[in-house]
């Protein structure tokens, strides 16, 4: 079923799409999907990993996210490591929208997908 | 314009239903994403790197004031108030919700609109010459067959689950403006001996990583026997065409695989053995489609008018707008006004929602309710009386659409790259504005005079970047963006793939290495030539030679 792996270096977050709305989500520490990337949970710990995985497949199946898969982040900057996910972090880099990407974080700050569920 | 039959609104609105449903199950459960994603796909409906977008059809790039201003209540209240014209004629929504996209689909139904076949592995939009039927070098409006082949080719079941998707472009003018050798299959209409007009068949063109210009299948085929022969050809590709290598399954592939020769021998057989079936479409249903898209009734007025001379003496902005965005109409005291979509900081193609209203009026108010998209992501209004074409222009520079710069350095086809498109491997709208910038003078650019410059933001060229008289093609190379250049590419009846200058730049040589080439265009070229005449007299070296110091 899963098409989650991991094969990444160094930590790892967890990205998706959200179902309903299409917006570009990270797992968190409490397990919900959150659209800022400085709150998606960073980690090189294998068990964690494996746990943040089940989390993804489970999502998927309860339809609240859409194609979860890891990504590298560099360990110095804390940000995604290949640019294409930078992009996906940080929105365009050219945004004619009436808000904007960034206005629109501004202004109703991070959105959460999903229940707390405490370390799985 | 056509209108819509009680077939096809039925048709649409059951359509719209049926998707609805199927976001009810999908948001339920009883739908996986697997299964969901092909039903989308055929309502438009992609997830891209941010978000998801909806791609609505425009059939032949023609509309109406009121879709316009459907187009931009939609930008409006589903989306964020803009919205993106494509170089298929089409327009997409950058930012929709999945929750949103049945009353989408319900108020495009509302004005005969929809996101029908811009998607998936099936016959798309028929894209055509955006100045169709005001063209001075025009044989015939190419429309009413663009709408016969949405007809034949809308849901054709036959023709619904092809080995990979299918583009088909037509011109009724000597001069192709829609690109037609750089589609699957291209359509010219033609006059014979006999002094019919009937159409050239070109087929196996494409872009994408196999770049491949059409050659001529057949020289003449009466329009009556045009679907029947379409049918051949889309038959012998269905039935030989790769399924199982995404990367050769377009019919360029086949065409090349099999021989030219060949590859017309097996139409050839499968149309005499159609024959029989009489598909062939009768006169009376010819004759009904066209009458759609019979002339504008057009004023009696003289060629020349004295308010738009005096205009252009003592307005030299309007002088300098008319002079690259006018083109000559086939009706005396009637001219073809090309509207830029490709302002100085903005992104080739997008159009603001207040943008499309103000379109929208100027079309209703001056151009018989009927506007043009074109493959170079910019607008048409197609029959406009001189006379009332510098009040026109009034109104385009208060909605800030009055760039004067059609066909010139910076009127870039560009595609949405790695700002917005998941499968990009590096950005191209900044390129597109860094080169605007650099040549923003408007002197500058006349100087430099006809220049196609074409980015794509990956290797599936939606920009066209291999006929594109400069072609960039965005790259990542070690974690960074790179870009590879080509030069000598022409999407015209001239058609020719550009080739590669040598290795990639950065962002920042790239811009320069840009200027450097078109100083030496400029030093070397003959009188009246365009860089593309002078490119084709000196060859690559020279430009190599500026490129990388070699010279
Ligand atoms: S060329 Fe590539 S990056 Fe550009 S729109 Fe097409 S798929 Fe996306």
């Amino acid at each position: 079923m899963s098409t989650l792996k991991h094969k990444g270096k160094g930590p790892q977050a967890l990205t998706a799409n959200g179902l309903r709305t299409g917006p570009v989500v990270y797992l968190s520490a409490d397990y919900t999907w959150n659209t800022a990337f400085e709150n998606a949970m960073l980690t090189e710990d294998p068990l964690v990993i494996a746990r943040m995985s089940e989390a993804g497949d489970r999502d998927e199946e309860e339809n609240l996210i859409v194609g979860p898969y890891f990504i590298d982040v560099d360990a110095e900057t804390h940000l995604p490591a290949r640019y294409r996910e930078r992009f996906r972090a940080q929105g365009p880099s050219y945004d004619p929208g009436k808000p904007t990407y960034a206005e629109l974080l501004m202004k109703d700050g991070a959105q959460v997908i999903g229940q707390q569920r405490e370390g799985n | 314009m056509y209108r819509y039959d009680e077939f096809d609104h039925t048709f649409v609105r059951a359509r719209s239903q049926q998707f609805k449903r199927q976001v009810e199950r999908r948001l339920d459960g009883s739908l996986s994403e697997e299964q969901f994603r092909p039903l989308r796909l055929m309502n438009g409906l992609y997830l891209q790197l941010h978000a998801y977008m909806l791609r609505v059809a425009i059939p032949y790039g023609t509309f109406s004031g009121k879709q316009m201003r459907q187009l931009a209540m939609i930008a409006d209240k589903y989306d964020r108030g803009y919205g993106h014209f494509t170089t298929r004629q089409n327009i997409q929504y950058n930012w929709p919700d999945l929750v949103d996209v049945p009353a989408i689909l319900e108020d495009l139904a509302d004005v005969e609109m929809h996101a029908i076949q811009t998607s998936g592995n099936c016959i798309r939009n028929t894209t055509s010459d955006p100045w169709a039927g005001a063209a001075i070098d025009e044989i015939e409006d190419p429309r009413p067959i663009a709408e016969l082949i949405r007809q034949w080719s809308s849901l054709h079941p036959e023709f619904t689950y092809l080995p990979r998707k299918f583009k088909i472009a037509i011109t009724g003018a000597s001069n192709d403006r829609a690109a037609i050798r750089a589609h699957d299959i291209g359509l010219q209409i033609v006059q014979n001996d006999a002094g019919e007009n009937g159409l050239q068949v070109y087929v196996g063109g494409g872009l994408g990583r196999t770049p491949i210009i059409g050659n001529v299948l057949r020289e003449f085929i009466s329009r009556h026997e045009l679907l029947p022969y379409l049918e051949a050809i889309m038959r012998v590709y269905n039935r030989y065409g790769r399924r199982d290598n995404k990367y050769k399954a377009r019919i360029k592939i086949l065409v090349q695989e099999t021989g030219l020769e060949k590859f017309r021998d097996e139409v050839e057989a499968e149309y005499a053995q159609l024959e029989p079936l009489d598909i062939a479409v009768p006169q009376e249903e010819l004759n009904r489609i066209a009458d759609y898209f019979s002339a504008p009734d057009y004023d009696d007025v003289s060629s020349s008018d004295e308010g738009y001379d005096k205009a252009v003496i003592l307005h030299s902005d309007f002088a300098g707008w008319v002079r690259s965005n006018l083109s000559e109409h086939k009706i005396s005291g009637y001219t073809i006004v090309n509207i830029s979509l490709k302002p100085l900081k903005g992104a080739p193609g997008d159009i603001s929602a207040d943008q499309m209203r103000v379109v929208a009026d100027l079309a209703q108010e001056y151009s018989f309710d009927e506007i043009r998209a074109t493959h170079e992501q910019n607008l048409v209004l197609a029959n406009v009386k001189k006379s009332d074409v510098y009040a026109l222009y009034q109104k385009l520079v208060v909605a800030e659409l009055a760039t004067g710069n059609i066909g010139l350095i910076s009127d870039i086809i560009c595609c949405p790259g790695m700002d917005y498109c998941a499968l990009a491997t590096a950005r191209s709208i900044p390129v597109g504005q860094a080169i605007s910038e650099r040549f923003s003078d408007p002197e500058r650019q006349r100087v430099i005079g006809e220049m196609k410059i074409k980015i794509s933001g990956c290797i599936n060229a939606c920009g066209h970047h291999h006929i594109g008289h400069i072609g960039i093609l965005g790259l990542e190379k070690a974690g960074v963006e790179t870009y590879q250049v080509k030069l000598g590419g022409d999407a015209t009846s001239t058609a020719e793939v550009g080739k590669v200058t040598g290795k990639g730049f950065s962002f920042d040589e790239l811009i320069d290495a840009i200027e450097r080439m078109i100083d030496l265009y400029l030093r070397e070229r003959d009188t009246g030539e365009r860089f593309l005449d002078t490119y084709r007299r000196i060859g690559m070296e020279p430009f190599k030679g500026v490129l990388y110091g070699t010279d």
